[in-house]
Formats: structure tokens, C-alpha cells, sequence
């Protein structure tokens, strides 16, 4: 089996990938389902190597974390598409190609003459997926974005913070996510319906701002306006929506802590007053699902819970909760939390992958799936234009020196 | 040949399961023209029907949309046959019960697997089933905790910072359909059916990778840098005219930079030495932030961003409900819809449920299909389906359709 192609749920579909931050998480997640990838780089290295965190800091292409994070079991060409050599090998790399992904302004690929229309035409059968900012229609379908652009555009930063303070982003580049993972189910809905229903292939549009506004749904904040003429906005770490819902001060650290189920909340009550002795906890008006009769007395209730948190440990509360008590308590993790997780470990979420530059890293291993059908990683990301010849040699047919003639020419 | 009416014509899809992610998968399948058909009950009415804003019911068209929708209760212990006589018409079963309660039910993974040996099986759990926490209890809100989500959002004197929003749900919610469709896939390459978990805590977990790896390369936990970027100056939210509105504004290369200057009118910024290089801008963030804040004090929102992304700087405003529902781009791409929705009465059966007095409002699936668009049909009334379902999917007489309504397996 040829390095890079392995088993999984997509095997024996091939990705183009031309995308930058906005689509290279929708890539990971084909790769890591067995498609085949290319990572299509510039000559001087894909925008992911040239941004932190780097391996013991140290400023390089090959030890970019976050590089490594997205392109773990792609392959990695380099390719100068604004040269006219570019783009004819392009083409014919289009021609045994399921999908491309890319990312660019609208306009850009076409400018080039890769847009859908010209590629369509090279192989009818072609997948084109992209997202951009706001998609390729539109009033603002030029407009330039940024993670932070997007997040605040869709609505999310809105939401996010407290009442008293600038709205905020999400601390993890948050907007790039949701148009990569609804562009990944478009693009295999794209493929089940070129190969099952219709023989066809299509373009795929999709724009972040779009993607991130399902990301908060039960917000409604467009109904809330045009109905109630309300704007839905922060609320800190005391959510309104559920009482008590939100983080709450442990005695070495923060719970998280919700009720859903009547029943939740009675075991709650009856821990809280146990632990204070505040009666007015068991009140029958604070009883019911979600919450509804607690959300007039929120400030109040949310005090008493604080009295109680407040003189338990963070685990004691979190395992005590979910296995003695019947109440679903969640900790607040750091990143170095999740990585010494019993359970993590347990269930076998994290795999070590060698990289020849950076060694041993964990990633996870079957990403948020489990079970036995799901492909494990297979291989930590690429080295820039590790595959050259791979590809280039070993499928288009070209020499070691028509290689080395590309290269000098800055094509490749 | 009979044009298609979906990407995903042919698939049916059995859903079974409250809250957010799992009604979203079905969304989102049914969006692409799948027939989802939603099993439900009055005898214990989804708890997210009981959820603000402003009606009981009100907010289940962004769930439930072109969907089928059936009252089965599969808790009765008469309604095992009907329920496997569903699933064996399917391809795909997706749930998030927990393994004691489908057992309790008889509905077991390998019980299905006997009547369809055929179908995908996504089963959503919280944290996973296998490991020390299968039995917990994770949702979709808290799990920005438990993610490391929100010790890494914040201002930098927070201890940490939340959304008002179930972070992992909307995660899982889009895992799970690609997961189905890329299992259906192999099952046409293969032969082979796959049973696929996922959770709702590992979903948020992997959108914390870098940090991940920067902890265990570095020994370095993410700082809160409120809407500051490590690579970009200016980067944040200005205040402008009015009360709580926002333009963001992000800054990430030279050209960007100039045309901020341009379009303050201040190009003696540019040339002031705590400002001229990115270094030095990154250097006197917090006093250059000021200084924007102070112009774009004078401005709405929309005018700042407009003023920017016409001189190519990146800038939106921080979008609210009125911004959403009244964008120009989202309602020239067609992005929301109306749909009739039925208050919520538990103490009735579903299908007397009164309509509400004013259409709710949900958005599309985002998937910009060139072939076949992504369908919005409206929201039914709970139990609205089961004549089409029980009686043309299963091919129930009448009589056998009235036993189970006295039977109460449908109810």
C-alpha cells in the first residue's frame, strides 16, 4: 500500500487540498477517514507552517504545532499555481482527483483559470468544495475575515463574555471549525451522490458566517428579535437559560454544573442543603425540569450552590456527583487535564505519532468517534513537498530532472 | 430516470433521541434529502420544547425541519415488534440513549443488528461508552469546560470566560452526519455496516488540537488574550455608536495596516514609532486599541465595517439578532426560513397541539449544494406522520394501526 493511502470509512477517494485555515480542519477530518489528501503547498510552505505554537518555540516549517495538528495522514506536494507550469500540472493532478478543497477569495481560483467551470471540464466528475468568509454570493461576498471576522459576524461573539465587558472570541480560533466540519459532510454527501444517485459532480459553497450561526442555535437570536424585539447577549458564567447552569467556584478550582431532569435537581437540592444546611434549597417552587420555576430566583439559587461548591473539591464534586448523587457535575479542564484524564487513557482516545522533525506527540486517536469501525491516525503530518516525487515521478510520469528543473524554476 | 429530489435520495434514517445533537444530525441528513422519520412520545415530551424564548415549541423548527415525525413508545413494552419492524426499513438507526436504557427496552445494538444486518448504527454518547466515565453524563453546555474551551477564553485577568451556548452539542451535532454518510459509503464500497460512537466531550476536545500539542511540547497552558491574536495588530472588538455595539477588526499584515490608517484619516499613525512596525504595534496593543476606539466611538457598526472592507482592512460587526435577521447577505442567499410551530402541551396528544399564532424562524443548513440545494420543508406536528409512516413505510393494515394507538405504542 502506497504511503498515505490507508483504510477507512473514505478510502479510495482522492482530496486536493488548497486550503488555508479556513478549510484544513475539513481536510483532517477526510485524511483521517482514510481519503487520500494531498496538501497542496506553496514552494515556500502552506500559511499553518508559518504560525505557532512551534515545538520548544523554536520558529520552523517542520515544527509548527498547529501545522502538525491539521495534517496529520495528508500527503504534502508543493505547487506554484500562479505559474502557467503550475497549473497544468495542477490539471492533470485534477484528472485522477475526487475532490479539490480551497479556500481563496472568491474570484481568486478563477482569475486563474481553476475555477469549478474550467475544472468541470477537465473531469465532469470533479467535487469542488469551498469556503470562504461569506460564500461566493452576496452583497458581502468580497469582504475579508479573519477568525475573529467571522466569529463576530455569525453571532457568536455576541453571546460569548460577560454582560459587562466587549463581547469575546472563543480562546481556540473557534470560527475556523464549523465551516470546515459542514463543509466535510457536504463534500461526502457530494460523493455519495456522484457515485449512487446521479453520476454527477457539483461545486459546494460554504461560508463561515453561515456556519457559525447554527453553532448557537438555541439561542434564536433572529426570532428573539423579530419577535420579541430582543437581543439575546452575554451572560458570564451564570447562563439564564437553565438555573443553575454555568461554572461554579470548587474549593481548588470549577465545576461545571447544570440539572436537566427534575430528578437531578432534587439530588442537587437535597446535596446542597446536606453540605449547608440551607433549607430554602428544597424549596418546592425551585423544583421541575430545567429550571423554569428556578429562573426567577437565579441570583438567589446561584448563591446557594456557590455556598456549596465553594466547600467541596473540584474532583470530589465531579465524581461524586455523576456516580453517588445522580447529578451531572463536569470539571473544568485545562488542556494539561485532559491529557492525564484516566478515562481519556482508559478509552484508548489518545495516540502517539512519530514525526521525523518534532518525535513522539499524542493526537487523538479516532477523534471524537470510537469503536472498532472508525480508522485510527496513520501518520503524523508531512515534511513540505515530501511527496514530490511520490506523485509528480510516480504518477504523472515525470523524471528526477524534469524535477529539478521545476524546482529551479520555483514551480515546485 | 426520475430526477433526484436529495443528495442523500434513497437513505432513511431512524431517529431516536432529545436535546440538540442528535435532532441536529437528523436536520441536517434531512436537509440533504434523506427521509429522517423522529420517533417521539407524548409520554415524555422533549425536554427542549420547554426552553425559552417565547413559546413552548417555538424553537423546534431549527431541530426538526423536513422531517417525519411519529409518536412511538418505544419504553412500552408491547412496541418492540413495531420498533423493529421500522428499523428493519432503514438504513440508518441513530440514537443518544444509554446502553442500560436501550437494553431495558430491548433495543440493544446487536437486538437490531439480528433484525437488520444492513443498517449504520451512530450511537452518541457523553463521553464515550468504553473507560471510567461511560456511565457519566456529559452535555453539550458544560462541555466548553470540561473541553479546556473555557480556561482558554477570557480576558487576560478572567479565570476563565463561558458562551451561552452548548458548545460540544453543535460539534457532534455535524460529526455525526459525516460519520453516517461516510459510513454509507463504505457500506456501498463494502458491503460492511459500521457502528460508530460519538461523544459530545470528545467532540469538543479535538477543537483544542494545537493546544494539545503546545502543552505537552511546551509544558505551556493557552493564555486568555481576550480578542488580542498572537500574529495580528490591531486585533479586537471596538465599541462604536450606540449601546453595546461592536466592529470587530483584525489586522494581519502591512497593507491592511496602511488602509486602517487610511481610513482613520490618521496616516501620522503610521508613522508614529510606537506604531510603525508590528513589532512595535504589538508592543502598545492596549494604547492603539484606544486610539481606534476613540474613532470608531463615532461610528455605527455597520458604517465601520463598511468603511473598512471598502479599503480592504478585515472588519465585521459584532452581529445581534436585529443584525442576523436583517443582513443583507444572509437575505440575498436565502439563509432563513418560516415555519408554523405547535405549542407544546404535555398534558394533550401531540397531534391537537395548537398551531402558534406567528410563523418561528430557523436558519438553513449551510451546505451550498450547486446540484441539489439543501430543502427546508416546515416543521410538523408531533405524531403528524404516523399514517405514512406505520401504514405506507411499514405497510400496517388499519386495524393493526388502531390496535397500537389502544395499545398505547402509539401515543
Amino acid at each position: 500500500m502506497t504511503d498515505g493511502i490507508g483504510s477507512g470509512l473514505l478510502e479510495g477517494y482522492r482530496v486536493l487540498d488548497l486550503t488555508d485555515e479556513r478549510g484544513i480542519y475539513c481536510t483532517k477530518l477526510l485524511a483521517d477517514l482514510g481519503a487520500d489528501v494531498i496538501l497542496v503547498e506553496q514552494p515556500s510552505g502552506h500559511k499553518g507552517r508559518h504560525r505557532g505554537p512551534y515545538f520548544h518555540d523554536e520558529v520552523h516549517p517542520e515544527k509548527s504545532l498547529y501545522f502538525l495538528y491539521f495534517n496529520t495522514d495528508k500527503r504534502s506536494i508543493t505547487l506554484n499555481l500562479e505559474h502557467p507550469d503550475g497549473r497544468d500540472l495542477f490539471k492533470k493532478l485534477v484528472n485522477k482527483a475526487d475532490v479539490v478543497v480551497e479556500s481563496f477569495q472568491p474570484g481568486y481560483l478563477k482569475k486563474l483559470g481553476l475555477d469549478y467551470k474550467a475544472l468541470s471540464k477537465i473531469n465532469p466528475r470533479l467535487i469542488m468544495a469551498s469556503v470562504t468568509l461569506f460564500g461566493q454570493t452576496g452583497p458581502y461576498k468580497n469582504y475579508k475575515g479573519s477568525d475573529l471576522v467571522a466569529m463576530a459576524m455569525g453571532g457568536y461573539m455576541q453571546i460569548t463574555g460577560s454582560p459587562d465587558d466587549p463581547p469575546l472570541r472563543l480562546g481556540n480560533e473557534h470560527a475556523h471549525y464549523p465551516g470546515s466540519q459542514y463543509l466535510a459532510v457536504g463534500i461526502t454527501g457530494a460523493l455519495y451522490y456522484r457515485d449512487f444517485v446521479s453520476g454527477k459532480g457539483q461545486h459546494i459553497d460554504v461560508s463561515q458566517v453561515e456556519a457559525t450561526i447554527p453553532y448557537h442555535i438555541e439561542q434564536h437570536q433572529a426570532m428573539m428579535w423579530r419577535f420579541m424585539g430582543q437581543n439575546p447577549a452575554r451572560q458570564g458564567l451564570n447562563s439564564q437559560v437553565g438555573v443553575p447552569l454555568g461554572a461554579f467556584p470548587a474549593k481548588d478550582g470549577w465545576i461545571g454544573v447544570l440539572t436537566v431532569a427534575a430528578q437531578e435537581w432534587d439530588n442537587l437540592a437535597q446535596w446542597v442543603f446536606e453540605v449547608t444546611g440551607e433549607k430554602a434549597i428544597l424549596d418546592e417552587s425551585l423544583k421541575g425540569v430545567f429550571g423554569l420555576g428556578r429562573r426567577q430566583r437565579y441570583e438567589e439559587v446561584n448563591g446557594y450552590i456557590t455556598a456549596f461548591t465553594t466547600q467541596v473539591n473540584r474532583n470530589d464534586l465531579f465524581h461524586d456527583g455523576q456516580q453517588k448523587r445522580g447529578v451531572p457535575l463536569h470539571p473544568v479542564n485545562t488542556v494539561e487535564d485532559l491529557l492525564n484524564d484516566p478515562h481519556l487513557k482508559a478509552s484508548d482516545f489518545w495516540m502517539e505519532l512519530d514525526h521525523p522533525v518534532v518525535g513522539k506527540l499524542k493526537y487523538p486517536k479516532r477523534g471524537p468517534f470510537d469503536g472498532e469501525d472508525v480508522p485510527a491516525l496513520r501518520k503524523a503530518a508531512p515534511l513540505l513537498g515530501e511527496h514530490n516525487e511520490e506523485i509528480y515521478c510516480g504518477e504523472l510520469g515525470l523524471t528526477k530532472k524534469d524535477l529539478a528543473l521545476l524546482r529551479s524554476a520555483g514551480i515546485i | 430516470m426520475v430526477k433526484a429530489k436529495g443528495i442523500l435520495e434513497g437513505i432513511r434514517v431512524i431517529e431516536l433521541g432529545p436535546y440538540v445533537a442528535l435532532p441536529l444530525t437528523g436536520r441536517i441528513l434531512a436537509a440533504m434529502g434523506a427521509e429522517v422519520i423522529k420517533i417521539e412520545t407524548m409520554m415524555r415530551p422533549e425536554p427542549m420544547n420547554f426552553l425559552p424564548p417565547w413559546a413552548p415549541g417555538s424553537g423546534r423548527a431549527e431541530y426538526d425541519a423536513s422531517k417525519r415525525r411519529i409518536t412511538l413508545d418505544v419504553a412500552n413494552p408491547e412496541a418492540q415488534a413495531t420498533t423493529f419492524k421500522l428499523l428493519s426499513k432503514a438504513d440508518v438507526f441513530a440514537t443518544n440513549f444509554r446502553r442500560d436504557v436501550l437494553k431495558k427496552w430491548g433495543m440493544d445494538f446487536p437486538d437490531i443488528r439480528k433484525v437488520n444486518p444492513q443498517i449504520i448504527i451512530l450511537w452518541q454518547t457523553g463521553t464515550g461508552s468504553q473507560g471510567p466515565y461511560g456511565n457519566y453524563k456529559f452535555f453539550g453546555y458544560p462541555s466548553q469546560y470540561a473541553t479546556g474551551v473555557a480556561l482558554m477564553t477570557g480576558l487576560p485577568q478572567d479565570a476563565l470566560s463561558a458562551t451561552s451556548t452548548s458548545y460540544s452539542d453543535y460539534h457532534c451535532g455535524v460529526f455525526n452526519p459525516l460519520m453516517i454518510i461516510s459510513a454509507l459509503l463504505k457500506r456501498k464500497r463494502t458491503g460492511k455496516p459500521s457502528t460508530i460512537e460519538c461523544s459530545i466531550w470528545k467532540s469538543g476536545i479535538v477543537t483544542v488540537g494545537p493546544a494539545l500539542l503546545d502543552f505537552q511540547a511546551n509544558r505551556r497552558l493557552p493564555a486568555r488574550l481576550g480578542n488580542g491574536d498572537p500574529y495580528a495588530c490591531p486585533h479586537g472588538a471596538y465599541p462604536c455608536k450606540g449601546t453595546d455595539r461592536w466592529c470587530v477588526i483584525s489586522v494581519f499584515n502591512e497593507k491592511e495596516w496602511q488602509a486602517l490608517c487610511g481610513v482613520l484619516g490618521n496616516q501620522s499613525l503610521a508613522k508614529n514609532p510606537k506604531f510603525a512596525t508590528l513589532v512595535s504595534r504589538m508592543g502598545n496593543a492596549d494604547e492603539l486599541d484606544e486610539l481606534i476606539g476613540k474613532w470608531t466611538v463615532n461610528y455605527d457598526a455597520t458604517e465601520v465595517m463598511d468603511r473598512m472592507q471598502q479599503a480592504g482592512v478585515p472588519a465585521g460587526v459584532v452581529a445581534k439578532g436585529q443584525d442576523l435577521y436583517e443582513s443583507p447577505q444572509l437575505k440575498a442567499r436565502n439563509f432563513y426560513h418560516e415555519s408554523p410551530y405547535y405549542i407544546t402541551n404535555p398534558t394533550k396528544p401531540g397531534i391537537q397541539w395548537e398551531q402558534g399564532p406567528r410563523p418561528a424562524i430557523a436558519g438553513s443548513v449551510p451546505i451550498g449544494f450547486s446540484e441539489i440545494p439543501c430543502q427546508f420543508s416546515e416543521n410538523k406536528r408531533i405524531g403528524e406522520d404516523n399514517e405514512y409512516v406505520f401504514k405506507e413505510v411499514m405497510g400496517l393494515s388499519d386495524v393493526e394501526f388502531q390496535n397500537l394507538i389502544k395499545s398505547g405504542v402509539i401515543r
